[in-house]
């Protein structure tokens, strides 16, 4: 073949996959126009479907029609967008009478799938309609290798009361992202009593690597019963666990959290001073203000700026020992008041939050 | 004679061969990464990440240069946009006109200390202002320094982990922010994260939104419409499997803050200020040997203005290569370097030879083939075959990325926009390729000039569609 000859193949082929692309974009409009004139009407009947049974109306058998109607993404994305407006009792009923359903056992049959957006499938609809028989997939769905799986599968948390699926979520949140963790701490939050015993049993483990982001966790649910765990922990060795600690503490306004914090001002890391200062501003409690005054006048911009907010929180007496500081003779802790003192009270809300 | 015509002619023929057979790759490459970010996108249940606390805050710098006109309903519409947690740094560049007057006077501003460190070097700051009526808001007016030192200046302002720099003629889609923090949500290692820009000229535009999308009738917008698809929606996400793509829209990109401290933030003598950053944040994360990922995800949309006349494009294509060229001088020893990995070894031998030197060989080719008919040595037939495999490979490239669009995200819902879509891609190899090309070629002759300013652009505005 000479290479004429070759170029001209060349170019017939090209010219016979233009035509062909082009009859695809054409065909692929078509299709798509014709399968949404299909299924829009029957999207729109479930809607009103699942209306009259959110105002108790009808039953779930209706619903349940409905739903086999539509194809089964449609499906899922009709039951994710629902669930939020109908209340828990009778949203259980549909669950359990979507196990019974053969799409519904056929999605979650899914939890196996070799392909992952077909096991998300399956954890987005175990994550709306899972009922306590879908404890195990669930467990194998929060273990999946696709992080998007397991975000689906740990919004179920909120739905299944299961210590063992709570567990897994909790040894599992130190080794994700922070953005991950912050997503499963917002559903763990609400699996309170078996979050709570765990983590005392893992507040125990001072060695433990995942401390300090099972710490920040644990001071977002701001429970009592943590708080002397955190006073424990103050002393440990690594600097971002007494960071954590000192940060948490800012939350439990208790006279142990308030000697804890006292100590931790002092404390060899800035960071942990930082947040220990910000945290006696929270707690604003007045045997600390001598302390607070002090870490203005510290090394640290970052630490000067924290105590100066946290004194804007001591009200009176606050507001005085910044004054003092603005005319007084140590430089930084005068430029850092002068600063406190010109923001205005939204600036310093802003700060606060 | 004929024989060094002869070796030039099968130098620039391995070199077609190798580009274009790199480029199906990327085309084949992209396919799956269209597949499955529309998956993702199609199965995320926004109102619950709305509700919950996960989502990571957000800075949005907005740097401001002689804005007077769009800046008002620029930073409204960014204020609007579905998000939970964001803030705004408006930063007026020493504007000219009053830019500052109407911000001062739409958002109620007031004077505050700074009151934070200068973390990166600016040009000096004249004051910051607070709004008594948008709390996200910050504005800093400082003196002119050009984009990329506004951008550092808000960046040193901005409180969050999280920073996007958005161009204040850019209209971010509501939801855009939402789905840019897809890839942090899932718990790879970010270090940045590119949306789609996509062309606003022709499109009804609403309060700061693109309301109703259409492909514009005028040719030179059209034919940047297909060539924004073609760059975005198979370039990018190709490039997504190779390790990383080397650019990063400068109008539309998320960046984590502690890696732009890390590289000293944008450098201020760049012309293209958002391929060098990307390029240095390589850089810097490769020979620090942090796991990263820069990704590419096409659904988070920004729309922005593109010229329409034939001299600003060309000013600005111009421009868009010089930053090209003087990046890749630039970083030159990542080039063939396997201490980069994937970024030395792919992503910089392309950008260098494959984008940066490819007017040259096309001129060159062209010179050629005229040089080679006239001694003879190439056949008249031969060459007319070639010139025809070669426009037809890149209006099947044009046609593939209509495909992509069709087959995923489907903005445009009119017939005859997929039919101006069609015509485009297949009208953009006669003419406007050759002419992108000499643009691109004036590069190399004023790249030695430093000028550190502000894209030029004129702008009609969004209100007339």
């Amino acid at each position: 073949m000479t290479s004429r000859q070759f170029l001209l193949i060349v170019a017939i082929a090209q010219g016979v996959l233009l035509v062909a692309l082009i009859t695809l974009i054409v065909l692929n409009r078509w299709v798509r126009l014709r399968r949404s004139a299909a299924v829009n009407p029957r999207r729109i009947e479930l809607d009103a479907l699942m209306q009259r049974w959110a105002l108790g109306q009808s039953g779930p058998d209706d619903v349940m029609q409905g739903l086999a109607r539509l194809p089964v993404p449609l499906a899922i994305e009709a039951l994710v967008t629902w669930s939020a407006r109908v209340p828990g009792e009778r949203w259980q009923e549909l669950a359990r009478g979507l196990e019974n359903r053969w799409w519904a056992r056929a999605v979650r049959a899914n939890t196996r799938s070799a392909r992952w957006w077909k096991r998300l499938e399956c954890a987005r609809f175990l994550s709306v309609a899972a009922t306590t028989h879908d404890v195990g997939r669930v467990l194998r769905l929060l273990r999946d290798t696709h992080p998007a799986v397991q975000l689906a599968a740990a919004t179920t948390l909120e739905r299944i009361d299961s210590p063992v699926l709570v567990t897994a979520a909790l040894e599992q949140l130190p080794f994700l992202g922070p953005t991950v963790q912050a997503y499963y701490a917002s559903v763990l939050k609400r699996a309170r009593p078996a979050v709570v015993r765990h983590l005392k049993q893992l507040f125990r483990r001072l060695d433990d690597p995942r401390l300090p982001r099972l710490i920040e966790f644990a001071g977002r649910l701001e429970e009592p019963v943590l708080r002397e765990g955190f006073t424990t922990l103050g002393t440990h060795p690594e600097a971002e666990v007494r960071s954590q600690v000192a940060r948490a503490l800012g939350k439990f306004p208790h006279a142990e959290s308030v000697a804890a914090l006292a100590y931790l001002v002092h404390d060899e890391a800035w960071p942990v001073r930082a947040q220990a200062t910000r945290s006696l501003g929270m707690i604003a409690d007045q045997t600390t203000l001598s302390a607070v005054r002090e870490a203005l006048r510290d090394a640290e911009w970052w630490v000067r700026l924290r105590a100066g907010l946290a004194l804007t929180r001591f009200g009176a007496a606050g507001r005085n020992a910044l004054l003092e500081a603005e005319v007084g003779p140590h430089a930084d802790a005068r430029a850092m008041a002068g600063l406190i003192l010109g923001l205005s009270s939204q600036a310093l809300a802003e700060y606060a939050a | 004679m004929s024989a060094l015509i002869h070796t030039t002619d099968v130098v620039i023929l391995a070199y077609f061969l190798v580009l274009n057979t790199f480029y199906a790759l990327l085309l084949v490459l992209a396919i799956p990464e269209i597949w499955a970010q529309t998956r993702l996108a199609e199965d995320e249940d926004f109102q619950r990440l709305m509700q919950s606390d996960a989502l990571p805050p957000i800075t949005i710098l907005v740097p401001a240069y002689n804005e007077s006109a769009t800046i008002e309903a620029s930073v409204t519409a960014i204020l609007t946009l579905e998000y939970r947690n964001f803030e705004i740094v408006v930063v007026n560049d020493g504007s000219k006109d009053e830019t500052l007057e109407r911000l001062r006077h739409a958002f109620d501003l007031y004077e505050v200390p700074r009151t934070y460190p200068e973390t990166i070097a600016t040009q000096p700051l004249r004051a910051v202002y607070r709004s008594r009526t948008r709390t996200r808001l910050l504005v800093i007016d400082k003196e002119n320094g050009g984009k990329a030192d506004s951008l550092n200046a808000a960046i040193n302002a901005s409180r969050f982990p999280l920073v996007i720099a958005v161009d204040a003629d850019t209209l971010i889609e509501p939801d855009a922010l939402l789905r840019l923090t897809r890839p942090f949500l899932l718990g790879a290692k970010i270090a940045a994260v590119g949306g789609t820009v996509r062309v606003a000229n022709g499109c009804t535009v609403t309060d700061g939104r693109v309301t109703d999308a259409r492909v514009p009738r005028a040719f030179l917008p059209g034919i940047q419409v297909v060539e924004y698809l073609r760059a975005f929606l198979f370039g990018r996400l190709g490039w997504n499997r190779l390790g990383g793509s080397l650019v990063i829209s400068g109008a539309f990109g998320l960046f984590r803050k502690d890696y732009l401290h890390a590289i000293g933030g944008y450098d201020v003598s760049s012309v293209v200020e958002d391929l060098d950053l990307v390029v240095r944040l390589h850089r810097h994360l490769q020979r620090h040997k942090i796991a990263y990922e820069i990704t590419f995800i096409p659904d988070p949309v920004a729309w922005t203005e593109v010229p329409e006349s034939i001299r600003i494009l060309s000013r600005q294509r111009e421009r868009w290569h010089r930053g090209l060229i003087a990046a890749m001088w630039q970083h030159k020893g990542m080039l063939f370097n396997p201490r980069y990995g994937r970024v030395g070894l792919i992503a910089m031998p392309f950008f260098t030879f494959g984008e940066m030197l490819a007017p040259l060989v096309e001129v060159l080719g062209y010179g050629i083939t005229v040089v080679g008919l006239g001694y003879g040595v190439i056949n008249t037939s031969f060459a007319l075959l070639f010139l025809l495999v070669a426009w037809g490979y890149g209006m099947l490239l044009s046609i593939w990325a209509v495909v992509l669009e069709e087959a995923s995200f489907r903005r445009y819902g009119r017939a005859g926009d997929l039919v101006r879509l069609i015509l485009y891609a297949m009208l953009e190899t006669f003419g406007y390729r050759q002419c992108t090309v000499w643009w691109r070629l004036r590069a190399f002759a004023t790249v030695w000039k430093h000028t550190r300013r502000w894209g030029d652009m004129t702008r009609k505005g969004f209100s007339t569609p």
